[in-house]
């Protein structure tokens, strides 16, 4: 099928999917990651834990762990939509980070994509596909705190790659 | 609805995303890493389309008191999470939607990072626990709580509430903004393109 053959304009893929983001705008609330994967953490720190996570108060009072909370199965599907899309494409095989740095880099900046989702209450999804277009006063702050932190991920970046 | 139909529907939503960010490639993380570094646009522009339709089409049902906008109150958090947060997706080369993703293509680096992800997550309950900051949803206002560093909460329907103005008028406001955003990020491409033109058209004299 031609879809599973060329690359879709990603203008045209947005586009398509801010009209279902609308949809479920509707029924639910907007699109969002960070909290289907905070719920996510809590079951597996259950999991691990069992009664002993209820002695950490942020998941009796913030996050208590239930499986049926919907935002879990928004990053489900996105997991399930992509392995079919690269399936169908024959674009699926294993890839490695190959150098230490990167490995390590990785590490880094998903320690700080998880503390930071926690610490602002959202994530980037919901930022610019939830909270600025409701022009919530939370969309503008978490915008320039992105850019800034995207500004001096960069930096580092470039530091990185080039030394 | 119920839990059920619910998570049927997230995991519908999901799946058909999943499937277009795999096709399209879009990526959150290039959209502003790629502007920023290298001056190219390409995911910018989708992500600014994105916007804009969820500008007028949020604001719009909103006027009219439709849809589920987020409540919770806002401060320095937000903005503090979202700079580390920042610099995490650029050295993570992913954000949370590419994470799952690319995870789904077979990156098992992207698999990396979203365990890191719940591992930083659970990191930040301990931290929660000790100090209980940000305030818990629970202990929201929706009022300006400064010893806690929090604004409280507004949206265009506060602003429609407050004001009488329907909130479809801001986000017009706001769609004009993103647009000329959009319209002077084409004009720098068409610029780049002919400068790439005028550099090619130099090369080939100068081979000549």
């Amino acid at each position: 099928m031609e879809f599973f053959r060329k690359t879709l304009d990603p203008v045209f893929a947005l586009a398509a999917i801010a009209v279902l983001d609308i949809f479920l705008f509707l029924l639910l609330g907007a699109w969002t990651v960070g909290g289907g994967e905070t719920m996510m953490t809590g079951l597996i720190a259950q999991a691990v834990l069992g009664d002993d996570l209820q002695r950490i108060p942020f998941w009796n009072i913030v996050f208590p762990p239930h499986g049926d909370y919907w935002k879990i199965y928004i990053s489900l599907g996105m997991l399930f939509g992509a392995f079919v899309g690269a399936t169908m494409s024959k674009e699926f095989y294993l890839r490695m980070p190959r150098r230490a740095s990167e490995w390590l880099m990785i590490t880094v900046g998903g320690l700080l994509m998880g503390i930071g989702i926690r610490m602002a209450y959202i994530c980037n999804v919901s930022t610019f596909f939830g909270l600025l277009p409701e022009m919530n006063l939370g969309g503008y702050l978490a915008i320039s705190g992105i850019l800034a932190g995207a500004w001096v991920g960069s930096l580092v970046y470039k530091k990185i790659l080039e030394g | 609805m119920t839990p059920v139909v619910e998570c049927l529907v997230a995991f519908l939503f999901g799946s058909v995303v999943g499937l277009l960010m795999q096709r399209s490639r879009f990526c959150n993380t290039a959209a502003l890493r790629d502007a920023i570094m290298f001056r190219t646009y390409r995911n910018t522009k989708a992500m600014l389309m994105a916007m804009m339709i969820l500008t007028v089409a949020f604001t719009g049902f909103m006027s009219l008191g439709a849809g589920h906008p987020m409540e919770f109150d806002v401060g320095l958090n937000t903005f503090a999470g979202l700079f580390l947060f920042g610099i995490g997706m650029v050295l993570a080369g992913a954000c949370t939607v590419s994470t799952w993703v690319k995870t789904g293509e077979g990156n098992v680096g992207a698999l990396w990072a979203l365990v890191f992800t719940f591992v930083g997550m659970f990191l930040f309950s301990l931290v929660w626990s000790w100090n209980w900051w940000p305030p818990a949803p629970q202990t929201m206002t929706g009022e300006p709580n400064l010893p806690a560093l929090q604004l409280g909460f507004a949206n265009a329907r506060t602003l429609q509430d407050k004001l009488g103005v329907p909130a479809i008028v801001f986000g017009l406001v706001q769609f004009a903004v993103l647009l000329a955003i959009y319209r002077a990020i084409l004009r720098r491409e068409r610029a780049q393109q002919e400068k790439h033109e005028q550099h090619q058209k130099d090369v080939a004299g100068q081979d000549a």
